[in-house]
């Protein structure tokens, strides 16, 4: 094999000269007349050449016989102990190659948007920071060679998350959502964590069956995959429960049911970050670890089974929430949440290639719809609800038409993007047996759910783009101009309660429950005082340049993406060559019931969900769903409150497990730990001060107690030589049960000298 | 019998010390001119030619260039033990050098004699360490020693500091008798007084001459107990440490620290044969002095005292090493105490260096409340204090993590089973005094009074970060530092 793979170095090293680059000279760059364009300018172009560096790479793999394209490079030895190997190194495969691209290619297109939008924002260089920090964390999730790499870009790229939902952390709300998404993903890793060590002990326990060249290296996938389909067959629990602890990490970070939480909250932060990390890159890094590991997968017909019902179900779930939703942003979020639960109906259906083509088809349109969304709302003011739009297709045209091509794409509309990857997923979900329980075929149900989710999904899209460009109403003409929408120093950042009238600084609590003196008031950083508020005499623009250029070619993306994916199977030859899986599968289903073929299905779905769409928003909003929430009818209701989920599991988790530790501290620990451990500690500072009292300051003193040491020491000396009177000429190890024997002296070498 | 085998002398092998002794030389001659009436050209010096001694020892790690061995009569020995030990003393003297000028200036005594002593007292700790040869050890002993006694009173109106110099030299004198009157009598059982020698003499020996060599071996172990603080000639350690300018305290704990050990882990690895008899004697110094360095400090109201007994409880961490590797040679080699000296002499100077700031304008405090609210005025430094408390604590991922679990390992597998359970035990009550230094460093008790506390000057900031960063580059880098250490 040859080829400068070396260079996948510069391709990780970049974003980390850009971060340091951000972080240590940005303010300086910022400050020194270069200005905030320079120092975006630098954050872009480590992206721009990562992604150029990745193409040239991905161009030598296709060089290579499709069984030859698994490259190892190499860095350094990083833990090296007895037992255990985990060297530094990259893995240069189709599967990390295309995440590489998909992250450096749409990040470097996130990265010039973000540049026009975050333009008014102080902590400029901050926000690159975080976002180049996250892409090079992003890049050794996917190229590591093992999974402590893996593992390391894993929690790397939730920093990041934590730190970008929390970015305007001035407001307590973000900050909330921060730490959900933050503690959320903990549950995710505790399952990651143990699926890995049960993954570790079956490896190293079968240290001598691994073939010349493991060398301990039991979390290397080179070693792994080779590996774990003779390991694990014939231990079926085992394996189911490898599968599962994994999944469980990728729900927390792919925000499947139960986990799926974090994720609208996560919409806190600057709408740049939503497209790229919570929607683009790192929500698919669960598929992507299913896609690595897909042999486990594989093997355990119950844990894909498993797989499928959670994917179709978020699905769903988060297609019905996504009704309730007002907040452009929430809308999108929801959305991205039961796209990702597509994706996981195709990985447990054992179609994993058909996952990733529909991660990087999403990328696209969803890149693209948040996009779109960040220029609507950096357009009306920062205000994000959907009740205050309408009509802006005249105002914003690029905006309109590069969103609507998303739009269709997301739907599912014949020869987009989203059309081949949704048809892939519904077929092989319904066309083959693999995800099944007891010979129940969970993962045909799971299709079928999830093509009644496609339906939903192109009505509620139908009714978001509706509801922001079309009707017959500029709702926000109806805003009195003198009327403040809370005034607060932030804008809404996607909050439901955020429209609370506030009358003036008038001392008392804020919503948050904050009190202020004047004094706090008046040294309060108004960073977005610049914004004047959305009201009747707002006038929509269309954004800079180097806002649109990015919709643009994700509108390109998006709409021929799926066609040249899919095309001759490329994709699936690329990712999956003949004989790298173990399941043969069906493309599409023979019969389904009513008798129409699977894409006369698809298409009712698509266009229905258009057609009821449009139907129900041609006019724009209805008065059942205005600005009186009491008015909405109860299904909607109850899906804006994510049909109590979320306050359940606030409730449960938060409120019962707070009273459960205080149950604990006020019960065990007081009781019953404290005692002996303060007793212990009481103990150990008295016989120190006993001790210590022949501290005495005094010279004599300290040369009598070394003098009493020395007798002491001599002493034992003497005792112990006084024993066996001096014989012993052997080393204490090698000295004979039966005690000094005679013989030939034994010499030691010295050893390395 | 001893056949002497005279090779060609290797200069290399002494390049480094000549180097050193030669920076400190040159130093002095600056001072005497003293250009632009500050110190600023000797400090600088003074660091440029440390770290060309550095370089001269890195080199030399390449092993095949660079012959392992001895020269000038077996005086001078080359391998990785002691090229590592020699590193490690110029890394604590660059440290210590590196914050050193703003603190004296502070307390007053900005005399520039500091830098060429430092050098001096580095001399000796590099000759201790680079030979196999006893009275090497003593030569190169009492050269530290000399020169640290004249630094440790170098503050001359502070009372404390000339009490414990005062203090050092006599016991120190004590001390130094034990040991030439053991090399005394290990000549006198083996005929020679390179270790070598004496521990083949061992082997052919009668049981006279095993006690003579036992005796002198006892008297020696006293000598260098005394030196690297073991239990119970430790006495001297916390008045010193508390007396002396904190900055000669860092190179104390540090640079002298690693000598002493380096020299006594010859010592024992070369008396390895005779271990049924010492072994137990060295198992309970090991334990007394893990112990009692840690209760005592318990109740400690001085920074500086504080962290002098826990140099003392880390000794006895780093015995339980040696005695490991002379249990099990073969498999357990010195990587293990290299390593932890490493992370010893980053933590605690950096930990000494922060406690420099508490100086200011000739006064000094050390005491817990005298740095309260530190984070306040100096967050680098505080925030630094962290870092260097949770290694010396052994919290992951710090090197004192590290370093603390080889030692365990190593135990463990020597079948010192015993002295791995104290170990932790007495990690456990360190934490206790660890976080009571962090705490006055964040709260301010009610009285809320300030004190004032010298600024940070780019010394102090540089060798706050080459600490902290060092300690978690050596966890992160664990494995490639062990290979470069090599088991011996």
């Amino acid at each position: 094999m040859t080829g400068n793979f070396g260079l996948i170095w510069l391709v990780i090293g970049m974003p980390i000269l850009g971060f340091l680059v951000q972080s240590l000279l940005g303010k300086r760059i910022v400050g020194n007349g270069g200005g905030k364009r320079v120092a975006g300018a630098l954050a872009v172009l480590p992206i721009a050449v990562s992604f150029a560096i990745g193409v040239y790479l991905t161009m030598q793999l296709a060089q290579a016989a499709p069984d030859q394209r698994y490259v190892v490079v190499h860095a350094f030895d990083w833990i090296k102990i007895a037992g255990l190997n985990i060297p530094f190194e990259a893995a240069i495969d189709p599967l990390s190659m295309m995440m590489t691209l998909i992250i450096t290619g749409i990040g470097s297109l996130i990265h010039l948007y973000a540049t026009g939008y975050m333009s008014e924002e102080k902590d400029y260089t901050r926000f690159f920071t975080y976002l180049n920090l996250f892409i090079a964390a992003m890049l050794i999730l996917v190229l590591g060679n093992n999974l402590a790499l893996m593992f390391i870009g894993w929690e790397g790229v939730g920093l990041c998350s934590y730190l970008l939902i929390g970015f305007w952390y001035k407001d307590v709300n973000n900050s909330k959502a921060a730490n959900k998404a933050f503690i959320v993903n903990r549950i995710g890793d505790w399952g990651l964590t143990l699926g890995m060590f049960l993954l570790f002990v079956v490896m190293a326990a079968n240290a001598d069956k691994l073939g010349a060249g493991a060398d301990n290296r039991f979390l290397s996938y080179d070693v792994i995959l080779p590996n774990v389909v003779t390991l694990l067959k014939g231990m079926p629990g085992v394996t189911t429960a490898i599968a599962l602890l994994l999944f469980v990490g990728a729900c927390g970070k792919s925000a499947q049911f139960p986990l799926y939480l974090w994720l609208p909250d996560a919409m806190a932060g600057p709408t740049p970050v939503s497209a790229l990390i919570h929607a683009a890159t790192m929500v698919t890094s669960g598929v992507f670890m299913l896609n690595r590991l897909h042999f486990i997968f594989e093997m355990s017909p119950v844990a894909s089974a498993v797989i499928a019902c959670v994917g179709a179900f978020t699905a769903l779930f988060a297609a019905l929430i996504a009704f309730g939703q007002t907040d452009i942003k929430k809308v999108l979020a929801y959305s991205t949440v039961s796209q990702l639960g597509f994706m996981f109906v195709a990985c447990g259906a054992g179609a994993y290639w058909v996952g990733m083509f529909h991660v990087t088809t999403h990328a696209f349109f969803k890149a693209l719809l948040f996009l779109g969304s960040g220029a609507v709302i950096h357009a009306m003011a920062h205000n994000q609800d959907m009740r205050n739009y309408g009509k802006l297709a005249k105002y914003l045209p690029i905006t309109c038409w590069t969103m609507f091509i998303g739009y269709l794409a997301i739907a599912g509309f014949p020869f987009l993007a989203g059309f081949y990857s949704k048809e892939a997923i519904l077929g092989y979900a319904l066309a083959n047996d693999h995800a099944s329980i007891d010979g129940v075929n969970l993962g045909y149900y799971a299709g079928m759910v999830a093509l009644f989710a496609a339906l939903l999904t192109a009505f509620y899209m139908t009714r978001m783009t509706l509801l922001t460009f079309f009707g017959n109403q500029e709702r926000w003409r109806l805003i009195p101009a003198a009327a403040h929408h809370d005034d607060h120093a932030h804008d809404d950042h996607g909050h439901d309660h955020g429209h609370a009238h506030h009358e003036g600084h008038d001392h008392g609590p804020d919503k948050h429950g904050f009190f202020y003196t004047d004094e706090e008031l008046a040294a309060m950083p108004h960073e977005h005082e610049h914004h004047h508020d959305l009201d009747e005499t707002h006038k929509p623009h269309e954004v800079p340049p180097s806002m649109w250029f990015p919709l643009v070619v994700l509108a390109i993306l998006s709409a021929v993406g799926g066609f040249v994916l899919a095309n001759n199977g490329l994709l699936e030859h690329w990712l999956y060559p003949e004989g790298t899986t173990l399941l043969k599968l069906e493309e599409h289903p023979h019969h389904l019931p009513g008798g129409l073929s699977l894409m006369g299905y698809s298409l009712i779905a698509a266009l229905g969900g258009i057609l009821i769409g449009a139907i129900f928003y041609i006019k724009g909003l209805s008065a059942k769903e205005g600005w009186d929430e009491s008015k909405w009818n109860p299904f909607r209701k109850l899906a804006r409150d994510q049909f109590g989920y979320d306050a359940l599991m606030v409730n449960a988790a938060v409120q019962g497990g707070d009273d459960l530790g205080l149950a604990l501290w006020k019960g065990a620990d007081a009781k019953l730990v404290d005692g002996p451990v303060n007793g212990s500690g009481w103990f150990a500072g008295a016989l120190g001060k006993i001790i210590g009292s022949l501290q005495t300051g005094f010279v004599r003193m300290y040369a009598l107690v070394m003098l009493v040491g020395v007798v002491l020491l001599l002493g034992a000396l003497g005792y112990a030589i006084s024993r066996d009177g001096g014989k012993s000429v052997t080393g204490y190890k090698v000295m004979p049960p039966g005690g000094p024997v005679g013989g030939p002296a034994v010499t030691r070498s010295q050893g390395g000298n | 019998m001893y056949k002497p085998v005279i090779l060609p002398i290797d200069w290399s092998m002494i390049a480094p010390v000549v180097l050193v002794a030669m920076v400190g030389i040159i130093a002095l001659c600056i001072e005497m001119a003293r250009p632009k009436k500050n110190n600023n050209l000797i400090v600088g010096f003074t660091l440029a030619g440390l770290a060309v001694a550095a370089i001269a020892i890195l080199v030399q790690f390449d092993m095949d260039s660079y012959r392992i061995g001895e020269t000038l009569s077996g005086m001078v020995t080359r391998d990785r033990f002691s090229l590592t030990m020699q590193l490690l003393v110029v890394i604590s003297a660059f440290l210590s050098v590196l914050f050193s000028e703003g603190y004296l200036r502070e307390k007053r005594i900005p005399f520039g004699e500091f830098y060429p002593i430092l050098c001096w007292s580095a001399v000796g700790a590099m000759v201790m360490v680079a030979t196999q040869n006893l009275l090497m050890i003593f030569l190169g002993l009492e050269v530290l020693s000399i020169s640290l006694y004249v630094l440790a009173g170098m503050s001359r109106s502070e009372n404390k500091s000339e009490e414990s110099a005062l203090k050092y030299l006599l016991l120190g004198a004590f001390a130094s008798g034990f040991l030439l009157y053991g090399i005394a009598f290990l000549y006198g059982g083996s005929g020679s007084i390179h270790l070598d020698t004496i521990r083949q003499s061992w082997a052919v020996g009668n049981s006279g001459s095993h006690m003579l060599l036992l005796f002198g071996l006892g008297l020696v172990l006293i000598g260098l107990g005394f030196k690297s603080s073991l239990v119970p000639f430790h006495m001297w350690t916390p008045d010193v440490y508390q007396g002396a300018p904190t900055n000669v305290t860092a190179f104390m704990a540090a640079g002298s620290k690693i000598g002493a050990i380096a020299a006594l882990w010859r010592v024992l690895d070369a008396m390895g044969m005779m271990q049924q008899y010492w072994m137990p004697a060295m198992f309970w110094i090991a334990i007394l002095t893990m112990t009692v360095g840690n209760l005592i400090a318990l109740g400690q109201k001085d920074v500086k005292r504080v962290l002098g007994y826990s140099s003392i409880a880390h000794a006895g961490y780093i015995l339980v090493g040696i005695l490991a590797h002379v249990r099990e040679p073969m498999k357990i080699g010195s990587d293990t105490v290299s390593y932890y000296l490493l992370s010893y002499a980053l933590m605690t100077i950096g930990a000494f260096a922060v406690i420099t700031l508490s100086a200011r304008a000739g006064k000094e405090g050390t005491k817990f409340g005298d740095v309260q609210g530190l984070w306040h005025r100096a967050p680098l430094a505080a925030g630094s204090l962290i870092v260097f408390m949770a290694s010396l604590i052994g919290i992951p991922p710090t090197s004192g993590f590290i370093g603390k679990l080889l030692i365990f390992k190593d135990a463990m597998a020597a079948d010192l089973a015993p002295l791995a359970f104290v170990l932790a035990v007495n990690s456990i009550i360190s934490v206790y005094y660890y976080l009571g230094i962090l705490r006055s460093m964040f709260v301010v008790d009610e009285e809320g009074e300030y004190v004032r506390n010298s600024a940070m000057n780019n010394g102090l900031k540089s060798a706050c970060v080459i600490c902290m960063v060092g300690i978690f580059g050596a966890a992160i880098f664990f494995s490639p530092l062990m290979q470069l250490f090599g088991t011996r």
